[in-house]
């Protein structure tokens, strides 16, 4: 489902009494849900920065402020060595989910097969699959297959997404037709159509998928709390969860590994912040 | 608009130059080898497994690689059926999914509406704060809340206690803590939906608003018969996901929170599946549960899909 997001709609004219109290009623409105959406995080940097003795310090800022509880998260679990690892394996699954996503699309789009109605239902379909129906005998290949503890396990089974696949299909239908034909008659074989015509034309569809496939693969937690065993062959989410468990009332160092966790994610939208918006609204909301 | 797509994909398959006749019996090897990868893939993780899981829920089996499969027949089923925890954790699903309702489509929908003339910077400030929200980790977030709500000195009690009320066991009561998993799961999708709701209402073309109100439509009047029948392709596609994804979204932090407890009143179906599975290693109950949750929300997808044809306006 697309969703065009116009910026200029023409504000409504109003009678000048009626306008103020309801600008002030819209702004109040926006301000809470803006307040309820960003506190929680905010308080969690703030409670992060508060050294142990102010831990449950009600001003909100920290007084003292003070990293002492990042050492601590930093030196109790390899915490780096999982923010490493789900950088790989969010890199990795969002290039595959690209990859194999351009792959298909393009075969859907360039040629008519018999079969295509089967392929793109078993496609869309496979999104309606819920993973805990098929999570026993995915584990169960995943360990015939030496995948358990490993980063590769991590990333296989997600190499390919129902919604990548749509997403690269439903851009790349509406390629122009008249360049692929020229292409084709001056002899250019498909492999080479697909990498040097069309994809370097598919940048802003590219980019959508691949800030959606990463930040949905460093947020990913069930598939690894199933694969993973020791720590440091883990990542960042089943590192706070395993925190959590261990060390669960000492807020400050717990508050710090959450925002080590988010971080990456948070400095992303930061920087991409239009980019990520568009991109999450134009596919839904998986 | 489908159509004028599928009408314009058309000649790009069945132009043929000189060049690719001669290739023909190529072409229908091709497209076989880009479709590769990805089908191999959803076969082997998807598909063959949801066969697998079916085939398992008629036998008896621990996990174990060593310990044979005993076939059962039906009597998985049968006995989860007449289970009073699967029964539990169905009526806790409708409840996780029927709470949701309020935050991912209910209360965005009339926000969007409301402030719908909001421009400028305030409205470029408000719509990249409202949508952190939905970028946070399920883990991070089930933190966050944990700390909030907190009973001896998170923010939350210390202020409800402010205002005179007593502690709330938010997480500890069984009366409270499936609402308090709902709140999380719903405080994720908030901000996203009243965006989803602003985009679509932004598209209404404003001459149908202007042609209402010369007509003398009062504000309300457009809402009802104007702005909702036009947002309803909207509505339906945020009520579908919630009914089809609601009670998945809110597995993370059963998981974290609370592990279904207290007293089960927070256990889902996904977490029912997940406890029979990888906590009492039982695959036959496990895949049972599943098969019968798979096809209960495949029914309620083909119902909603259709509901979606049958009622959605669309302004063509």
């Amino acid at each position: 489902m697309t969703i065009d997001v116009p910026d200029n709609q023409p504000p409504m004219p109003l009678s000048p009494n009626e306008g103020t109290t309801r600008r002030i009623a819209v702004h109040g409105i926006m301000i809470l849900l803006s307040a309820l959406s960003i506190f929680p995080i905010y308080w969690m940097i703030v409670t992060s920065l508060r050294p142990e003795n102010e831990i449950f310090s009600t001003l909100p800022w920290p007084s003292n402020p003070s990293l002492e509880n990042y050492v601590f998260v930093l030196t109790r679990i390899p915490m780096l060595q999982m923010l490493v690892n789900t950088t790989i394996v969010a890199t990795a699954t969002a290039a595959l989910q690209v990859l194999t996503g351009l792959l298909t699309a393009y075969a859907l789009v360039r040629w008519r097969m018999r079969l295509a109605g089967l392929v793109h239902g078993l496609i869309a379909l496979s999104w309606l699959v819920p993973f805990q129906v098929t999570m026993i005998p995915n584990y169960v290949l995943a360990s015939r297959l030496g995948l358990l503890d490993t980063l590769t396990g991590l990333v296989v089974p997600n190499a390919v997404a129902a919604f990548a696949i749509l997403l690269l299909y439903h851009s790349m239908r509406s390629f122009p037709t008249e360049i692929l034909e020229a292409a084709r008659i001056d002899g250019a074989k498909s492999w080479r159509i697909l990498w040097q015509i069309v994809t370097p034309n598919m940048g802003a569809p590219i980019a959508s998928l691949a800030i959606i496939a990463f930040i949905s693969a460093w947020n990913e937690y069930f598939w690894p709390l199933l694969l993973s065993r020791k720590p440091e062959n883990s990542v960042v989410q089943i590192g706070l969860q395993m925190f959590m468990t261990q060390e669960g009332n000492l807020w400050g160092p717990l508050m710090a590994a959450a925002a080590l966790a988010s971080l990456p994610i948070l400095v992303i939208y930061l920087i991409l912040q239009r980019h990520v918006i568009e991109s999450f609204m134009k596919s839904g909301i998986r | 608009m489908t159509d004028i797509q599928a009408d314009l994909a058309r000649p790009l398959a069945l132009a043929r130059s000189p060049a690719t006749e001669r290739e023909q019996n190529v072409f229908t090897v091709l497209p076989w080898l880009y479709l590769a990868p990805a089908l191999i893939l959803l076969m082997m993780w998807t598909y063959v497994p949801l066969v697998q899981a079916f085939q398992l829920s008629f036998y008896q089996w621990n996990m174990l690689p060593t310990a044979p499969q005993r076939y059962v027949g039906l009597t998985n089923y049968q006995r989860l059926l007449a289970l009073p925890e699967m029964r539990a954790a169905l009526w806790n699903t409708l409840f996780y999914i029927l709470g949701l309702f309020p935050m991912s489509v209910v209360i965005p929908l009339f926000v969007a509406i409301w402030t719908q003339d909001l421009t400028g910077r305030a409205r470029t400030v408000y719509r990249a704060l409202i949508f952190v929200p939905m970028i946070v980790a399920p883990v991070v977030a089930a933190v966050l809340w944990r700390w909030l709500l907190n009973e001896d000195q998170g923010l939350v009690t210390l202020g409800l206690e402010q205002l005179g009320f007593g502690r709330i066991g938010f997480l500890t009561d069984p009366k409270y803590a499936l609402a308090t998993l709902t709140w999380i799961t719903g405080w994720k999708l908030i901000g996203f939906s009243t965006l989803l709701f602003s985009a679509a209402n932004a598209g209404i073309n404003p001459s149908y608003i202007e042609a209402a109100r010369i007509d003398g439509a009062t504000r309300w009047g457009i809402i009802r018969d104007l702005r909702l029948p036009l947002l309803s392709p909207t509505i339906l596609l945020l009520s579908m996901m919630t009914i089809l994804f609601g009670a998945q979204w809110s597995f993370a932090y059963i998981n974290v929170l609370t592990n279904g407890g207290p007293l089960k009143s927070t256990t889902n179906i996904f977490y029912l599946l997940w406890e029979y599975g990888f906590q009492t290693l039982s695959a036959g109950w496990s895949s049972a549960a599943g098969m019968i949750a798979f096809a209960g929300f495949a029914v309620i997808a083909a119902g909603c899909l259709w509901l979606m044809k049958r009622f959605a306006v669309y302004d063509n």
